[in-house]
Parts: structure tokens; C-alpha cells; sequence
């Protein structure tokens, strides 16, 4: 698989060069159950993603991208 | 010119020979035994799409004699038949084509059970295919990665024309061929086009051109791996422009595999570049203008022309002498070794003609398998592999439309005709016409399963020569399809790949070392991988390393920990958000244990918090944690979106510990600053110069003893251990290695993160919930712990009193017969003259049981730490 990343600080990068976050989602709750919804019970979604990724071997700061996950295409930066 | 070795003779060479070419001179003729029917094969295609010239180089099986160089002192062997490719007796396999019809095999062995165990072996022995070398130690092969807008695959006339073109609107190009360019067209005005191509591409400084580097595929991304000498070339491209070209059409008529039966450009190939006579006496059949020309370079190379069978619009350009067969076609060719006859339908009956050549230049067929892999992506097509037969005009126009991205409309194939039954369709796995036939009707109608239960298309060409003719059955027999429509799926690899060049870069470790690394091999020190880090696991002696921390004073080398500077106006609103422990109060110059929790609030990874001036903090984590932390800290500085900056420190600072009862005797005579318990209280840190060299000195209690952890620039690591080790040589001091570390720590109660512990591990199960400050308003994992409290602990971390010989990690523990749990640590320790440990331990009927036995040994739940529980020592 080939996939480029666009670093908003490096410009497109390879793939392997990014630590994958998972998908984003909110801060913090204050509600337990909402937390364990929060926490464990991701989208997962087949299609459109908002995601992080962590340039480890480039800039190390966190982007937020939007990323089809059954293509693969990567729709911008969020 | 030299020459190689094949089977025990000389072969010699001549100037821009292939494997194939050389032996083809030297008088070879059958290169294989074809896998299931052991029928002779030679020379077909020269431009490596076709399996009959598979042969062993220097030990490698399955090499492609026709795209592989020669080279003096090769060793070259064929490898199929039994005792030889010459004489084969397996060949009776061929008459018993009757007894093995296709697939018999998943019919003929099912009873009794055993039957295919035994007849898998005999069938894997008359294969014929190579064998695979097992005395060899795999070459480790690299991998290297390329980026580019614009990959060219095909270095031909339309590829060279594309990468001008993409080359001059300021494209970076990278233009790859799987053989040398231009190296398979034989002299004429293609290769005079070619040449003066390649001279205007080479004189492009955005193209970079990689020659014997094949295609394998085309990946999502797009991503291209190439194979070649130097290993795997990853190609990541903008785009693709596949300039493949076309292979010649595949006749499929009885006798179509003899030795003698060539496609036309591999026999002008022959005559052409390596001027070696395919045979005496051809006949040609013509399809194409090119056709004529393959007849002429053959006739110029002193091939006698028994008859050229061409259609009535070529038969003009045909020169005169040459007798023609108009509109005829092939019903058979016949011979028992090579081809010694064909026979004609001419419309007007059968014609027999004696010949020894058989070539066939028909027509064209893309190879086009990267395209079809490329569907969803920016791929193009230039040249013959979406115009099959074009001009050479046409070819390099449609490459400069391609470099310049625009699309060249794929032009229709014609449905290919299938001859009588005993043709063979598929040349790799001996799959004939009939073979379909017989198996279309056992009721596979469809060119998916046709192709898995045949296994036709399936061998090393996959399906470049039969791919089409699969298709043109399947369409025809099912009627109303077109042959385009039921085309199988085009998967990687196109070309024949070594599992080797597949593992490539998978070697590459990075070993990451400490600015002690050089000393610790000096002192004789044991080196393993601990994580990504090679470290000294002991220097020799284990017993005394242990005693000098716990008698004497002793040293290690931590620069393995990860190291944080944090600042800036919100340092202390991240980490008292981030961890669980009390930041807020920590003043500078004090320390804090520190635990690490994930959002689910089990433990990611602990450390320790360094209060600094100015509101600054000094962040320490485990060694194999650093990049996670550092990965962790600047993950919440981005969503909280806080004024911080932090600093990875790791790589810059060395450590170095020293601890024992005697390590203020040895920091006095080394530095002049204060180090007592005022100075530096526990847990506390402050600035303190050692034998010159600034260190930060932490107090830490990870072994047990009062010990410093001296962290200091990186350059002057060997300068402050080799002032250290002088300085307490009366002292006693040696350094320790993990393995004494294992045993120190573990008398101390303290967990290693990864070996004690459980991904799913919240602070109470270790017994850290001291290291937790619930009454904090919120960290990260507050609100999971929270709600975890209401559930009963199920397991947790114990510490154990072992009597006995300490048993591994991993042994279960028992209570009452049933397995409660395992041991995760456990070594003799010599301070207290026993067996200890720690371990899991379930509850069972909600008590947690307190008697274990694991082996031979029983252990007893006891509190922590072994060692010291008062802490007196760490504290003094």
C-alpha cells in the first residue's frame, strides 16, 4: 500500500512515517457511561474518517485529517 | 568473450547475448519439460512473458534464459525432466494425457484417505519445476524508496515519448524497463526511433532511468515496486504511464508447443539482434505489417521461407520469391522433438510443408495486466499496450498524449480463435483446449473458476500469452459476453518475483545505543536488545554486581530512559491534566512518581516528574515507553490546545546511576556541591557538578539503596562513568548490568511495565492506587477509574514469598488444584536468602487465596516490598 499524508508542516509524506492515533474523537466526559461510550465504542466507520496522525519521523506534531477508509483517499486536513 | 557452464560444457558468448540466445547457438533446443505432460519446450516468446525457457542460474531456479544476460562463468542448467530435459522419461506422462484429464486429481485420491498423501508426493516430484535451493542462507536484500510525479513503465518508443513529454512540463520522471532499452527490438527504423529517444531522455535531468527493474504491480497509493539487481525499488508516483507493449498473439493449434513454433519477434529477435538462424526452413504466418518485416530479417539471415501465409491486403508487401499461402491458416504442426512439418488449411483443402520453424506473427495482444491492477488510479496507457499493432507513429504520439495526461482510448481486440482440442491454450500448466472444453462441461461457466480449476493462466506468465484466449472461450461458449468482460482479475506480481526481493528492508533493524556502549564491551559487559536498545544485561558476574549496589556502591547506564523538558506558560496545566499525580503542589526541586494512564485509565507507562525553576518540568519515562510519551504529551498540547513546548531529550542526555550505601562517599570525593538530605531530598533532584560535568542528580529508589540518577550531556557520558569507576575503585564499586537490576527491583516491590503487567491494568490492580490522587478534579482516565472502583477486583498483582527453587516467569499458580494464576517475576534474592516474586492471582468466590503452589514450590501471598519496607535505606 502506498499512502501519502499530506504534513501541513513537511508536505506529502509516506505513510510509514506517521504514527496512526485512531480516529478522533471528543475531549472528555464528565458522565461514566458517556465515557465508556467515549472510549471504547468507536465509529469504525466504512467510508469517510476524521483520524490523527503523529509525524514520528518528521516534524512530531499531530494532524487531523478526513480519510476514506475503504479507498483510502484522504479528503484535506481538519 | 568468454563462456559459460552448462550441464559440463562450455557454452560460448558472444557481445549482448542472453542465456537463451547462447544456448539456442551452442545447438540447445529443448529448454523445458512442461509441468504436467513433461513435453518438450524451447524457444517461444524472447520477450519473457512465456515459461518455456525457465532454466537454473548459478543455483536459482525458475530464471527466464531469454531476459537474463549472460555472463562469463555463469553455471547454467535446465531443470525439469528426469534424468534430463533431453531425455525424459516422465515424457510417458504425455501418452497418458487420457488417464489425466483436468483436475482428476481432486477425484482420483479421495479414497482412501492416505491415497493423496502419497500420490501429493509423487505428484510434487514429476512436477516439472524447478527445485528450490535449501543449502543457501537467503541474500538480505534492500529496500529503497522512490518519489516522483510521474513513473513511466516501459522504456520503448512510447515510453521514452512520455517521459520527454512529462519531462518538459516540469515533472520529475522516473522511466523503468525490465531489460536494458531497447535491448529486446532488433535493428531497423523501431530501434532507430528508440535510440534517438532514449538520447533525448538521457539528456533530461528530471528523468531518472531505471533499466532491468520489472514492474511487479500497481498498489493502492499508487505504489509501484520494481524489481531489480540491487533489490526492490518502492515507486511512489503522482501517476502512472504503463508502456508495457504488447506480446505477440498465441496460436493455439495441435503441436503449437514444439520446439521450432516461434512468435515472430522472438525469432527476429533471434536473427535480429543475436544473429543466430532460428532454423533452416520456416514458414510464416503473417498478420500484421510487422509480420513482413519479421519474414525479411528472417530470409536476410539466411532462413529459408518454405511459405509465408499471409492475408490478401499484406500479401503485396511480401517480396518476391517467397511462395505465399493467401488467407490460410494453421491446422497443426507435427514432429515428435521440433517441429518437422505444418499443416495448412489454404480454404481450398489441407497443405502439408516440411519445415523446422514454425513462426507466427498473427497479431498483437496488450500487455496490459498493470493497467487492468490500476483501474481506480492514475493510470494511462501509451503505445502498443492500449493500440495493439499500432505504428510507430501512433506508438509515440500516444506516449506524448500520456506524459502529458491525457488518456488514449484502449482499442478493441478482436475475440482470438481457438483451434482443435489439442492445442495448448495455457503453456505454463499444460492446459489444452479440450481441458476447457471438458470442464466447461462439468458445469464451470465462468472464467473465474474455469481459470482455478483448470489452473489455466495461473503459472509464471500469469496469463500474459492465454489471459485472452481464457477470456475469448469463456465469452464465445457463454455467448452474448465479450471477451474484455470476462477477463480475470489482474492481480500482482506481472513479473516473476523472488520470495527474497518480496522480504526486502525487512532486515534493517535500528539498534540504538548508548554513548556507553564501547565501555560496557570493554568491561566485558553481556549486550542484548532490550526494546529497540542493546544494553548490558550483566559484566560477567552477577552475585558481586548485585552486592556492590546493596554493600558497596555500584553503577548503571539509564541513558536509555526517556527524558522531557517541558515549558512554557501551560507546562503545569498539561501534566497536571495529563497524569494522576499531584502536580500542583510539587515544588521545585522536589521529584514524584508518576504514573501514565490512557484514556481507559489503565497504565500506559510511569516515570517520574521533576519540578524545575521558572515553572519548567524534567519528565522521565521507561526506556521502551519514550516515543509514546513524548507521542502522548504532544497529543493533548495539540487538542487542549495549550502554550507548551516540550523537548525530547532522550537522544541528547546520558544517565548514569549510581546507588549503594557508599555512593556519598564516592560523590564527595568527585563533586563540591551539596548532595545531602537537605540539598537533595527524596524524592527530590538538584544541579550538581561530578568530576566536572553538570549533571542533573535525581534521587530515585528504583533499586532500593539511596542512589543519584546522574543525567548529563551525552558527549560526556565515558568521562563522568570512567571518573566514577576510578573514583570508587577502594570502594568497591562495579557496574550492574539488568540482569542484577531484575533481582534489586523486584526485592523492592517494583513492577517492570510490559513484564508485570497486563494491557488492561488500572493503578489498584498493580497496588499503585497510592500513585493516584482521585481528589484531583480531573486526569486523564479519572472518570474511567471512577467508574471502575464499583467493580470487584477480579485480579490482581501480588507480591509472593517463594520456598524453593524460584520458578520461571509465566509458570501458572495453583490453589487447591485450580490454576489462579501465573507468576510474571520471581528470582532468589541474596539480601533476604529466598525465593521471591510477583504474580497474578484471580479471585476465586470473591477471596483472593493466599496459599499458592507453582511447580514443586510453595508460594505465599506477602506484602510489599521485600526489601526494606520502611524505605530507611532510599531515604538516608
Amino acid at each position: 500500500m502506498g499512502l501519502k499524508i499530506p504534513c501541513p508542516h513537511c508536505g506529502p509524506r509516506v505513510y510509514t512515517e506517521f504514527t496512526f492515533g485512531g480516529e478522533l474523537h471528543e475531549l472528555e466526559s464528565i458522565d461514566p457511561e458517556d465515557d465508556f461510550r467515549r472510549v471504547y465504542l468507536p465509529d469504525n466507520a466504512a467510508g469517510p474518517q476524521v483520524e490523527r496522525w503523529f509525524h514520528a519521523y518528521g516534524c512530531r506534531r499531530w494532524l487531523t485529517l478526513r480519510r476514506d477508509t475503504v479507498t483510502n483517499r484522504i479528503d484535506g486536513l481538519v | 568473450m568468454g563462456s559459460f557452464d552448462f550441464e559440463g560444457r562450455e557454452v560460448p558468448l558472444e557481445q549482448g547475448d542472453s542465456v537463451a540466445s547462447a544456448l539456442y547457438r551452442a545447438g540447445v533446443r529443448t529448454f523445458t519439460r512442461s509441468v504436467k505432460y513433461h513435453r518438450r519446450r524451447g524457444l517461444y516468446c524472447m520477450t519473457g512473458d512465456c515459461p518455456n525457457c525457465l532454466v537454473n542460474v548459478d543455483g536459482e531456479p525458475g530464471v527466464r534464459a531469454c531476459t537474463t544476460e549472460a555472463r562469463a562463468g555463469q553455471n547454467v542448467e535446465r531443470e525439469s525432466g528426469t534424468p534430463s530435459a533431453d531425455f525424459d522419461l516422465l515424457a510417458v506422462a504425455d501418452r497418458a494425457q487420457r488417464l489425466m484429464p483436468v483436475g482428476f486429481y481432486y477425484k482420483t485420491f479421495i479414497r482412501p484417505r492416505f491415497a493423496w498423501s502419497v500420490a501429493e508426493r509423487v505428484i510434487r516430484r514429476t512436477t516439472g519445476l524447478g527445485r528450490l535451493p535449501t543449502d543457501r542462507a537467503p541474500r538480505k536484500v534492500n529496500a529503497r524508496y522512490v518519489h516522483s510525479d510521474a513513473l513511466i513503465v516501459g522504456g520503448g518508443a512510447a515510453g521514452l515519448a512520455a517521459a520527454a513529454a512529462a519531462a518538459k512540463r516540469g515533472e520529475s520522471v522516473v522511466l523503468c524497463d525490465e531489460g536494458r532499452l531497447g535491448e529486446k527490438v532488433a535493428p531497423g527504423r523501431t530501434l532507430q526511433r528508440i535510440r534517438a529517444l532514449e538520447a533525448e531522455v538521457r539528456g533530461l535531468a528530471a528523468v531518472t532511468i531505471l533499466e532491468r527493474h520489472a514492474a511487479l504491480g500497481i498498489y493502492e497509493g499508487p505504489l509501484v515496486p520494481l524489481v531489480g539487481d540491487d533489490g526492490l525499488v518502492r515507486v511512489e508516483p503522482g501517476r502512472i504511464v504503463v508502456a508495457t507493449g504488447a506480446v505477440e498473439t498465441h496460436g493455439v493449434f495441435p503441436g503449437n508447443d514444439l520446439p521450432g513454433v516461434w512468435l515472430g519477434r522472438g525469432a527476429a529477435r533471434l536473427a535480429g539482434v543475436h544473429s543466430v538462424r532460428p532454423g533452416t526452413r520456416a514458414v510464416i504466418v503473417i498478420g500484421t505489417s510487422e509480420g513482413v518485416e519479421h519474414l525479411r530479417m528472417l530470409r536476410d539471415a539466411g532462413v529459408g521461407v518454405a511459405a509465408a501465409v499471409v492475408p490478401d491486403g499484406l500479401s503485396d508487401l511480401v517480396p518476391s520469391g517467397i511462395p505465399i499461402v493467401r488467407g490460410g491458416s494453421v491446422v497443426a504442426a507435427e514432429g515428435r522433438k521440433a517441429v518437422r512439418a505444418v499443416v495448412l488449411d489454404t480454404g481450398r483443402g489441407e497443405q502439408r510443408i516440411r519445415c523446422d520453424t514454425l513462426v507466427l506473427s498473427m497479431g498483437f495482444a496488450p500487455r496490459d495486466a498493470l493497467i487492468r491492477m490500476g483501474a481506480d488510479l492514475p493510470v494511462v496507457g501509451a503505445g502498443e499496450c492500449v493500440l495493439p499493432g499500432c505504428t510507430l507513429d501512433e506508438a509515440v504520439e500516444s506516449g506524448e498524449r500520456a506524459g502529458n495526461g491525457q488518456v488514449t482510448a484502449a482499442r478493441e481486440t478482436e475475440p482470438v480463435p481457438l483451434g482443435r482440442a489439442a492445442g495448448y491454450l495455457c503453456l505454463c500448466e499444460d492446459v489444452a483446449v479440450g481441458d476447457l472444453e471438458q470442464a466447461w462441461g462439468e458445469g464451470w461457466h465462468s472464467s473465474e473458476i474455469l481459470k482455478r480449476y483448470t489452473t489455466a493462466t495461473m503459472g509464471p506468465c500469469q496469463g500474459a500469452l492465454c489471459g485472452r484466449h481464457l477470456a475469448s472461450f469463456v465469452a464465445e461458449k457463454s455467448g452474448g459476453s465479450t471477451p474484455a468482460g470476462v477477463r480475470t482479475t489482474a492481480r500482482p506480481p506481472a513479473r516473476s518475483v523472488r520470495l527474497e526481493d518480496l522480504a526486502a528492508g525487512v532486515s534493517e533493524v535500528i539498534e540504538k545505543r548508548t554513548a556507553l556502549h564501547d565501555r560496557h564491551l570493554e568491561l566485558g559487559a553481556r549486550l542484548d536488545w532490550s526494546g529497540s536498545w542493546k544494553r548490558p544485561f550483566n559484566y560477567g558476574d552477577l552475585a558481586d554486581e548485585y552486592w556492590a549496589v546493596r554493600e558497596r556502591v555500584s553503577l548503571m547506564d539509564v541513558g536509555t530512559l526517556g527524558k522531557f523538558l517541558v515549558g512554557g506558560r501551560d507546562a503545569k496545566t498539561l501534566l497536571d491534566r495529563v497524569y494522576p499525580c499531584r502536580i500542583q503542589s510539587l515544588a521545585p526541586g522536589r521529584a514524584r512518581y508518576m504514573l501514565a494512564l490512557d484514556e481507559a485509565g489503565y497504565v500506559m507507562d510511569d516515570g517520574l516528574v521533576c519540578a524545575l525553576e521558572a515553572g519548567r518540568y524534567y519528565v522521565t519515562s521507561t526506556s521502551g515507553g519514550a516515543d509514546r510519551m513524548e507521542a502522548w504529551l504532544r497529543n493533548w498540547i495539540d487538542r487542549w490546545d495549550l502554550h507548551v513546548h516540550l523537548v525530547n531529550q532522550t537522544p541528547m542526555l546520558g544517565a548514569i546511576n549510581v546507588a549503594g550505601p557508599r555512593v556519598r562517599d564516592l560523590l564527595s570525593r568527585l563533586s563540591d556541591d551539596p548532595f545531602d538530605r537537605d540539598a537533595i531530598p527524596y524524592p527530590g533532584h538538584g544541579e550538581i557538578t561530578v568530576a566536572g560535568v553538570r549533571c542533573r542528580a535525581i534521587r530515585v529508589g528504583f533499586v532500593g539503596e539511596l542512589s543519584f540518577e546522574l543525567h548529563h550531556p551525552r558527549s560526556r557520558s565515558i568521562e563522568l562513568w570512567n571518573a566514577l569507576l576510578e573514583g570508587g575503585a577502594d570502594l568497591g564499586i562495579r557496574p550492574h548490568g539488568l540482569d542484577a537490576l531484575e533481582i534489586l527491583r523486584l526485592e523492592k516491590g517494583h513492577i517492570y511495565l510490559g513484564q508485570d503487567t497486563l494491557p488492561d491494568d488500572h493503578p489498584t490492580k498493580l497496588g499503585l492506587g497510592w500513585a493516584v490522587a482521585m481528589d484531583k478534579p480531573s486526569f486523564i482516565g479519572r472518570v474511567a477509574l471512577e467508574r471502575m472502583a464499583d467493580i470487584p477486583l477480579e485480579r490482581k498483582l501480588v507480591g509472593l514469598s517463594v520456598a524453593g527453587t524460584p520458578p520461571q516467569r509465566g509458570v501458572p499458580l495453583y490453589a487447591d488444584g485450580r490454576i489462579v494464576g501465573r507468576i510474571t517475576s520471581c528470582a532468589y534474592s541474596g539480601a533476604l536468602q529466598r525465593a521471591i516474586g510477583l504474580g497474578w492471582l484471580r479471585a476465586v468466590d470473591g477471596e483472593f487465596p493466599s496459599i499458592l503452589s507453582a511447580e514443586e514450590t510453595t508460594a505465599t501471598v506477602v506484602s510489599l516490598p521485600f526489601y526494606d519496607p520502611e524505605g530507611a535505606k532510599v531515604r538516608a
